[in-house]
């Protein structure tokens, strides 16, 4: 297995390149300079011009991304050119945040999700089954910032339940307090995610639930809840892990917006900044962090399937 | 020589009756104020910085104000005002400034301020700063001994003083060894009534009541940035909070004290609440269209001035709901130099018939015309909207560019991009005079005929009358308004809100917490 492991990760090594060069492209091709971002926008052109040069932003891109290369051969990530900080450092600030936030989210959303999707397959076609995929197309359609937003409205300003917005540290605050912070942007985060994972559920379950060892079963007398928890259920797993793997690459990715609505000081927020700023080395490099999280999950994913189906093998 | 010059041009007395009266109306009866408590600004996006020589943003000077204090300041009216210095003497035709210290004012690590300090952050500054064309002029700096700190100029400079109190890229005085710092990598140890507690990029920043805060005596209270400052709140802290819908409620729900400029429509959502207030700062900028003389239709004058035809004010005011006045001028209509009626034929012209004439002159043959506006500010691009709309109905093909600010702002200052005509908000030049609209009009690398603007500009700086300069600035706001390089629209102001539990807020250009306490 762990020769399989290996190649999964030098085949990472390419899609890395190619999405590091993808990066950095896209963020010089965009327009604004962030010169003119560090300046001010009362700086004159000549200091505009002195920033640009102190950053080596004057000199033609193949040299720039050639020199980003040479710095990541040596595991340095840059530094971001408003923060005055390693890309690493700046990430590792905030990394807790957002995993924080994902855990939370990704609590909320496997129970709910799956439950759903398993309570819709088992009374299809009924009105529950109707009920539970017109909450999960809306979950899945609704627009991240406009649910946050009036969740924000509802249940922070009218109701008082929970803080509006900021992060309070386990560290700090101690459990409760840094829960309540991270409740409502998790719940929010979560929906899609919840929609999403419901449906798979749902779809994966009704071709388990048509195979004959579930007749069989049903036929020997088993009860219901054997059937459709240790039978039905155990068969859906595959599909389920394959969902989860992207459920987290999601939720990683969903955080820049939530963490801008929420006002929480995490790495999606950190990416906002960035590009609003034409941070290149720090978008650059959070980027890349961003892309090896994903190829490590998808690699825990697949380990996760030998665990589920015997039958798979790696190496 | 002059009388004028040999005096000292600025002391600690109040400067106006009217810098007076708005500055006893700020202060609440001396019995209500305590000391003690916490507040929460819910301020705007994060702080990269602050290193004040290098704050040019509105958020990092909101918190570099407090911590750090110049030579000379913006008073309660914008005008200049002593704050370290005690005084200023001018001399040799406006070439040499004698700046006299307030004695005994320490730095937040003990040290006391000299005219070391003073030297070593001129020093640095003229090195590192955004804003070093401020002391290019210099020839050099005298030290005859710990209190007094002289400048000489190259030439004369009436204005330099003036130039001096600029808020933005403040020139702050710092302890003499951060002289060798690079630009945003100071320690954080100034002046001011506040010292830097703790900093969380992204999240939060504390500030903690400067105990041993050396105050101004010599002023009766508080006047703008300087005057007699007084820190009761034992902190405050400013939650970074980008979205104003988040501002918002953060103080509905009791998180924020106080909160940052919110957009009008936003301000209907208070309700009846008694314990919220609303503190309307004006005037806060100025909304004006800026056209790019360098591209395509707009590179002719004409067009230019059809596109000034056709606009209404009142249509674009109604479309962005900020609290605007209407005023022709490039300055306020407090200033010296406010222009009055004279800039009244180039504003708000509201003449279709006129726009089309000159349209036909200008041999425009249907081309199209590119209006760029940033989705960061909702005035900005309603005003661009509703431009576009008038100048469809005055014939011209028109496209909207939407981008982010820092393409827009860069597009703008740059020229760069393939727009005609884009809107903005000038909040600092108009506030400070003609001497700081200088820098934005020449860095716009479009506007042509600079020799009349370099000969008006070198009149204004010399002349030690005011008459001359004044005359001197009218002839450049005609320029720029005559060409249609800017077109006016309004003066805007700004709204902030808090909770009442907050005494003290007074309305000013940056929100202040010195001076301020709660109940």
């Amino acid at each position: 297995m762990y020769r399989g492991i290996l190649m999964r990760l030098s085949q990472a090594v390419p899609v890395l390149l190619i999405f590091s060069v993808m990066v950095f492209m896209l963020m010089h091709l965009l327009p604004g300079d962030p010169a003119q971002a560090i300046a001010g926008s009362d700086a004159s052109e000549e200091a505009v011009e002195k920033i640009r040069e102190q950053l080596g932003l004057n000199r033609p891109l193949p040299i720039q991304l050639l020199e980003w290369f040479a710095h990541l051969a040596t595991g340095n990530f840059g530094e971001s050119l408003t923060l005055k900080q390693s890309v690493v450092s700046a990430v590792g600030e905030r990394l807790p945040v957002t995993l924080s936030l994902s855990l939370v989210s990704l609590v909320v959303t496997l129970p709910i999700g799956i439950g759903l999707g398993m309570v819709a397959a088992y009374w299809r076609n009924s009105w529950i089954d109707a009920c539970v995929m017109v909450t999960a197309l809306l979950g899945v359609s609704l627009p991240g910032f406009w649910v946050g937003i009036l969740s924000v409205l509802y249940f922070s300003v009218t109701l008082g339940w929970f803080p509006p917005s900021g992060y309070v540290p386990l560290s700090e605050g101690g459990l409760w307090l840094w829960f309540a912070s991270l409740v409502q942007p998790a719940i929010v985060l979560a929906l899609f995610q919840i929609g999403f994972l419901a449906r798979i559920t749902r779809s994966a379950m009704l071709d388990v639930l048509d195979q004959d060892f579930i007749r069989t079963a049903r036929a020997k007398g088993v009860d219901e809840w054997t059937v459709v928890s240790k039978h039905a259920f155990r068969n859906t797993l595959i599909p389920i892990v394959t969902v989860l793997g992207i459920t987290l690459s999601l939720l990683i990715g969903g955080s820049v917006v939530i963490e801008q609505v929420f006002a929480l000081p995490g790495i999606g927020r950190l990416i906002v900044q960035g590009i609003l700023n034409r941070d290149y080395p720090l978008v650059q490099g959070t980027m890349l962090l961003f892309g090896f999280a994903f190829v490590v999950i998808n690699i825990l994913v697949d380990i996760i399937y030998t665990f589920v189906d015997p039958r798979v093998r790696y190496g | 020589m002059a009388g004028w010059l040999g005096r000292a041009v600025l002391t600690c007395a109040p400067l106006a009756l009217a810098v007076a009266a708005s500055f006893a109306l700020a202060i609440a009866p001396a019995s209500a104020q305590k000391r003690g408590g916490a507040v929460t600004y819910a301020s705007g996006g994060g702080i990269g910085s602050l290193d004040p020589h290098v704050a040019g943003s509105l958020v990092e000077l909101e918190v570099i104000h407090h911590v750090f204090e110049t030579l000379v300041a913006m008073d309660e009216s914008y005008n200049a005002r002593p704050m370290l210095a005690a005084a200023v003497q001018v001399g040799d035709q406006a070439r040499r400034f004698r700046f006299t210290l307030r004695k005994g004012v320490r730095f937040h690590n003990g040290e006391v301020v000299t005219s070391a300090a003073v030297l070593a952050s001129f020093e640095r500054y003229a090195m590192i700063s955004t804003n070093t064309a401020l002391l290019e002029d210099v020839s050099r700096y005298e030290v005859p001994d710990a209190d007094t700190f002289v400048v000489h100029l190259k030439a004369s400079n009436a204005m330099f003083i003036e130039m001096l109190k600029s808020p933005t890229y403040p020139l702050a005085i710092l302890p003499p060894d951060q002289k060798d710092r690079p630009g945003r990598e100071i320690e954080p140890i100034g002046t001011g009534p506040f010292t830097l507690e703790t900093w969380e990029k992204d999240s939060h920043l504390i500030l903690r009541r400067n105990a041993a805060y050396s105050v101004d005596r010599s002023a009766a209270g508080p006047d703008g940035l300087a005057g007699r400052k007084t820190a009761y709140l034992d902190t405050v802290r400013y939650d970074f909070l980008a979205e104003p819908a988040a501002r918002l409620a953060a103080l509905q729900g009791g998180q924020a004290d106080a909160v940052a400029n919110l957009p009008a429509d936003y301000i209907r959502r208070l309700g009846d609440r008694t314990d919220l207030a609303t503190l309307q700062v004006f005037p806060f900028c100025q909304l004006m269209f800026v056209t790019h003389a360098g591209n395509g239709l707009t590179a002719k004058t004409l067009i230019r001035q059809a596109i000034r035809a056709a606009v209404n004010v009142d249509d674009i005011l109604a479309a962005s709901g900020q609290p605007a006045r209407r005023n022709p001028s490039l300055v306020y209509p407090g200033s010296p130099y406010h222009t009055g009626d004279a800039s009244a034929e180039f504003y708000d012209r509201r003449n279709l018939d006129e726009a089309r004439a000159l349209l036909a002159q200008a041999g425009y043959n249907g081309e199209k015309l590119v209006l760029q506006t940033n989705s960061s500010f909702s005035y900005m691009r309603d005003a661009i909207l509703v431009l576009a709309g008038q100048l469809r109905e005055a014939g011209v093909n028109t496209e909207v560019q939407v981008v982010d600010w820092l393409a827009n702002s860069t597009n703008l200052r740059r020229g760069t991009g393939n727009w005609n005509v884009t809107a903005t908000g000038f909040c600092t030049q108009p506030l400070l005079g003609p001497q700081q609209w200088r820098s934005q009009i020449y860095t716009n690398p479009h506007i042509r005929d600079r020799a009349g603007l370099d000969d008006a500009y070198r009149r204004m700086f010399a002349s030690p009358e005011f008459a001359p300069r004044q005359a001197a600035w009218r002839q450049i706001e005609t320029q720029l308004l005559d060409q249609a390089y800017f077109i006016k629209v309004a003066d805007l102001g700004a709204v902030r809100a808090y909770n009442t539990r907050l005494q003290g807020m007074a309305p000013y250009f940056f929100q202040r917490f010195w001076n301020t306490w709660v109940n």
